[in-house]
């Protein structure tokens, strides 16, 4: 390496330590890295409103804050002011005693028909930043909830999330039972869509969100099928000889990226659901597995054993010649998943302990960062439509549930846990909020 | 003529040692080295004196990378690969003693009395018998992340085959499967493919491929749900199932 070569990499080190540097600053200020402990005061329960609905509500905000990672939330048991006090009338010492930088408080009015008033203050400043009025049927006022905690996140972070708007579907093992289900973000609202005993895998949204997509051996080849989750229906979608699997679907809502061995290997394929019309992607003799479509439909990543164990390749949908290969370290890299907002991709890889952890590579400068170690065997990356939080499964604690991390991996939190064993995780696109 | 050769001798190992300091990472030899060693996992209770001191000498190569010393961890991802294929060796040698150091060490010394059923010898064994229309299929398995079929399993395939000959009109159906690690959607392809190397090893011995269809259920039906190697061993398989 040339003096000079080495002197450009040593400023552009220096430069990007300082770019860093910078940026915490920002974010420390915004209260974003540095811990920031929010108090969410019970709502005051209003003209009938029903009492559990309202701490469902306050519960709910405190859910979607503490999964950014960003926020502590604080303990109600230690709260000083009664959640009546009028929004006017707040006593912010009282706040600062209980060590709140934040304060959420609101009003629920009504039983069928709600109104929903919800304030955020910054303690230290002692005054109001957002105060909104939501009116709404009772089933949307949870809804309203979320709207609000989206916009404190928005305020304080500077970041657009929209997870608490999105579903996310998983097949629950049961002894020898298959079940399709669907819950909330938070793992609430339990769904379950279809169940039988001969396999259901690889659960995949369609780009709108209508469908999902899911491998079944019903009738005893893996054939790919969808369940249209406003008809109930089930149609098969893919039934070639061998493999059906792993579909990704293109931005376009018609054609998906899927594994097929009826060419006498596992090759990825973009089938046009519409017209049937399939056109192969890979040619190579060893494996090649799991697209992922990038959210602008241009690439794939995908999995091959083309390099003698499993690693994660990128592949150029308008050049088929150009593949590149995205993981050197370690020799077991599967289940990549393009992050929808095109910058990232989770994966799953085996590390030096011969245990499955997450990994994310940030695609523009290569770095390759850690979200799980030494916690059980953790699988199948999903990202939240905002491309902020990551759902998994693992079995850190005994049985397979559903986890949930920031991006960064340094909040982690089972939201899910059932009957069964939680496997493969599909997270949906964003709802209209 | 000893000096010109003497001289290629020395060409040659300065071009080596040239090529090998030029500064870049040892990738292959690295990549080898890691493979070698995972695929020796198997061997890391049997053969464990070899397996740690493989650990090390892979410890040390992925320091010396660290270090930019690529001539050093070259050096030493070879030995790891050396020293990692014969605990392989070892282990598929000794199959039985690997397992038994699986935990199950202890149940032998506990002073129990041992009894069995001994099958009388004049009952000729037709299970094995590819003449035998209900012929015993027999399973057939492989290393981690392979889909070769083993050496000592090609005899299973070539009785398989007998079997077919003997009884054209019968369909059979390979049931490839994979063990617990890894993605579901890479072993149901592991899976694919095993089931895939013995059809084509049938077909080699005569078989119609016709007669033959196969299926994949990755890592969904383990014959044993534990996650030890004994386990992961008996459920990386390919079974043989009659479709008529």
């Amino acid at each position: 390496m040339s003096v000079h070569f080495r002197l450009i990499t040593l400023t552009a080190v220096i430069f990007a330590c300082f770019n860093l540097f910078a940026q915490l600053q920002v974010e420390v200020k915004d209260g974003a890295v540095a811990e920031y402990n929010m108090a969410v005061s019970p709502l005051a329960v209003l003209d009938g409103a029903d009492a559990a609905h309202a701490s469902e509500i306050s519960s709910a905000i405190e859910k979607v804050l503490d999964i950014t990672g960003y926020f502590k939330v604080l303990d109600k048991k230690s709260f000083l002011e009664k959640p009546e006090t009028a929004f006017k009338a707040v006593n912010f010492k009282a706040w600062l005693d209980v060590g709140a930088n934040g304060l959420i408080k609101g009003t629920i009015k009504g039983k069928d028909d709600v109104e929903l008033e919800l304030a955020f203050f910054d303690v230290a400043k002692g005054k109001a930043l957002i105060q909104k009025k939501y009116s709404s049927k009772a089933a949307l006022a949870k809804k309203s909830a979320y709207r609000f905690a989206a916009e404190v996140i928005k305020l304080l972070t500077g970041e657009e999330m929209n997870f608490m708007f999105s579903k996310i579907a998983f097949v629950e093992k049961t002894g020898e039972k298959y079940s399709l289900v669907v819950t909330n973000f938070d793992g609430s609202g339990r769904k379950e869509l279809y169940s039988t005993s001969k396999t259901i895998l690889l659960p995949e949204w369609s780009a709108d969100g209508s469908k999902i997509f899911f491998t079944s051996h019903e009738k005893n080849n893996p054939n790919l099928y969808s369940y249209d989750l406003k008809t109930s229906q089930i149609k098969t979608v893919s039934a070639y000889d061998g493999l059906n699997v792993s579909a990704s679907a293109y931005p376009d809502n018609k054609t998906i990226a899927l594994c097929l061995s009826k060419d006498g290997n596992s090759e990825i394929y973009s089938l046009d659901t519409m017209t049937n019309e399939l056109k192969r992607l890979t040619v190579n003799s060893e494996i090649d597995a799991a697209p992922s479509v990038s959210p602008n439909g241009q690439e794939i990543v995908f999995v091959s054993g083309r390099s003698g164990n499993p690693q994660i390749y990128r592949m150029s949908l308008s050049d088929l010649n150009k593949v590149e290969r995205l993981t050197e370290q370690g020799n077991y890299n599967q289940d990549p998943e393009y992050s929808p907002d095109g910058t990232k991709v989770a994966f799953s890889g085996r590390d030096e302990k011969y245990q499955f952890d997450l990994f994310i590579i940030d695609l523009a400068s290569r770095q390759i960062s850690r979200i799980t170690q030494n916690q059980g065997k953790n699988e199948s990356p999903t990202f939240s439509p905002d491309s902020k939080i990551i759902g998994f499964s693992s079995n850190r604690s005994g049985k397979s549930k559903l986890f949930l991390s920031n991006v960064s991996g340094t909040k982690q939190i089972a939201v899910y846990s059932g009957e069964g064993e939680v496997q493969m995780p599909s997270w949906s696109p964003a709802e209209t909020n | 003529m000893k000096q010109i050769f003497n001289f290629c001798a020395i060409a040659v190992f300065v071009f080596t040692v040239l090529c090998s300091c030029a500064g870049n990472p040892p990738k292959d030899e690295r990549e080898l080295a890691e493979k070698a060693f995972a695929d020796a996992e198997g061997g890391k209770d049997c053969d464990r004196e070899n397996y740690l001191a493989a650990e090390e000498l892979l410890r040390q190569a992925r320091e010396e990378i660290n270090n930019k010393n690529y001539d050093k961890a070259k050096e030493l991802f070879n030995a790891v690969k050396e020293k990692s294929d014969a605990i392989a060796k070892y282990y598929r040698e000794h199959p039985d003693e690997c397992m038994k150091k699986d935990g199950k060490e202890n149940s032998e010394d506990d002073g129990t009395i041992k009894e069995e059923n001994v099958a009388s010898t004049d009952e000729a064994d037709t299970t094995a018998d590819p003449k035998n229309p209900e012929m015993d299929f027999q399973v057939v398995h492989f290393e981690y992340n392979q889909y070769a079929v083993l050496e000592e399993d090609l005899p299973k395939i070539d009785l398989m085959a007998q079997w077919m000959m003997n009884f054209p009109e019968r369909v059979v159906r390979i049931e490839g499967h994979a063990d617990e690690r890894g993605s579901n959607d890479y072993n149901l392809s592991l899976g694919e493919k095993r089931a895939l190397e013995v059809k084509n090893k049938l077909i080699q011995a005569g078989i119609d491929g016709e007669r033959i269809k196969i299926v994949s259920y990755g890592e969904e039906l383990p014959v044993d749900p534990a996650s030890n190697e004994e386990a992961w061993f008996k459920n990386r398989r390919a079974e043989f199932k009659r479709e008529n």
